[in-house]
């Protein structure tokens, strides 16, 4: 019913050390751990409200798709068979260095190394950067 | 240690409480944890964390979404004391929470708390703001015009992260005027100095219980128990205050001139 669960704060790539107060499947709040070797238990304004976006209403749950100037909720086959042959069309035209791969502190190191693979074996390109940058 | 988990387990099965906050280690972190009649086995490994946790914000914030439940909370002295401020406040009814004690201030066991282990002050500090040992008898042993300065230096490091209030165990405003626009510019940083920290020292005026969380959260370590302590002495020279100690509500709370004669809450619930 109620317990509280370690987590790695989202927003940035420091990593701190999270500890969100779930009752009943819903995050009431999010604390610094007060023990993790990053943050020591302090966090930045960001961490103290993880819990906000993930109960927000407004939070994106799946794929949107731009149809005629205006999103629309479709799945994840759609979403991903669309940017696929974007991509293909804009690559075979182009060439593979008209594509930018923006990777994100947001996910885990395997997600990144996953990305720029990505980037570099399946388009064709050296073009990775990353959101702390932008 | 065997005591207490015999308590704890006592007052689970005879349903004195529904749950039970205390610690135990998990992921290598002793952390807060809900013991509760359906995993009494893990009463075994209830134990007590050198970090402080508000157990009793954490009871509080149940308790709004669930205000049947009664909650058993592992309290150090600073704990209780906080409940007895949250009482005053309405934020928890009496009843709703039972403390088991832990005798705490001086450190019985052993507890990160920046009242006993305080944190070491570097060179420019030390030469530019203050540090955060002083108590409030060296700090007026500060020359007079020199103590704005040194409290300025502290006050233009705030990142603004709301981290002293958001750990705070007696800050629970549904509308905290530290995000009111006209009071505290949405976009500024820092924060209006140094009229962030005044508007939360007055704040803490009859409602800080020196638990000192505040400033074990503060990412630039401003010595905001020293603040609060200072706003609290004055309290007590004016009114004869002591916050947290008793149900007491404080002189603040009844509008007029001059100090108010103290109410009793009702209910009055000692040690
Ligand atoms: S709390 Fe702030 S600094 Fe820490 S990881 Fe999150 S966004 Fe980064
Ligand atoms: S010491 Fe800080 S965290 Fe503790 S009650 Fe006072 S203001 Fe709140
Ligand atoms: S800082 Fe003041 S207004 Fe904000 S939550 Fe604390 S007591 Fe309430
Ligand atoms: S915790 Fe420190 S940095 Fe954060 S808002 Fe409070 S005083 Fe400012």
């Amino acid at each position: 019913m109620y317990k509280l669960v370690p987590s790695i704060c989202s927003y940035c790539g420091t990593g701190c050390g999270v500890l969100f107060e779930v009752l009943d499947h819903r995050i009431l709040g999010t604390l610094p751990l007060k023990t993790h070797p990053v943050n020591e238990g302090r966090l930045c304004l960001k961490g103290w409200s993880l819990h906000e976006y993930v109960e927000s209403d407004m939070r994106l749950t799946g794929p949107y798709l731009r149809i005629n100037g205006r999103l629309h909720q479709v799945t994840w086959e759609r979403a991903i068979g669309f940017a696929a042959r974007r991509l293909t069309e804009i690559v075979d035209r182009y060439g593979p260095d008209s594509v930018g791969v923006l990777a994100s502190a947001k996910i885990s190191n395997e997600e990144n190394y996953l990305l720029q693979k990505f980037a570099r074996a399946v388009v064709g390109t050296n073009n990775v950067d990353h959101c702390a940058r932008l | 240690m065997a005591e207490l988990k015999d308590l704890v387990r006592q007052w689970l099965e005879s349903g004195r409480v529904d749950l039970f906050l205390g610690y135990k280690e998990v992921a290598g972190h002793p952390l807060p944890y809900a013991f509760s009649r359906d995993n009494l086995e893990e009463v075994a490994e209830l134990m007590v964390s050198p970090a402080r946790y508000s157990l009793e914000k954490l009871a509080a914030n149940i308790l709004k979404a669930r205000p049947g439940l009664r909650i058993g909370l592992l309290a150090r002295d600073c704990t209780r004391r906080a409940v007895n401020v949250l009482t005053i406040y309405n934020q928890v009814e009496p009843g709703q929470v039972e403390l088991l004690d832990l005798s705490c201030c001086p450190s019985r066991p052993q507890v990160s708390c920046s009242a006993l282990t305080p944190p070491e002050v570097g060179e420019v500090k030390r030469a530019l703001g203050l540090d955060n040992r002083l108590t409030p008898e060296q700090f007026e042993a500060i020359p007079a015009p020199e103590r704005l300065g040194r409290w300025l230096y502290e006050f233009q490091k705030c990142l603004k992260c709301y981290g002293c209030r958001d750990i705070c165990p007696v800050c629970f405003c549904r509308e905290c005027s530290l995000e009111h626009g006209e009071l505290v510019e949405p976009r500024d940083l820092p924060p209006e100095v140094p009229m962030f920290h005044w508007v939360r020292a007055v704040h803490m005026a009859g409602r800080c219980i020196d638990c000192g969380l505040c400033e074990e959260a503060c990412p630039v370590d401003i010595p905001l128990r020293l603040l609060y302590r200072l706003t609290n002495r004055i309290v007590r020279e004016l009114f004869g205050y002591d916050t947290g100690l008793t149900l007491t509500r404080p002189p603040f709370s009844v509008l007029g001139v001059g100090p108010a004669e103290p109410r009793e809450a009702a209910g009055g619930k000692g040690r």
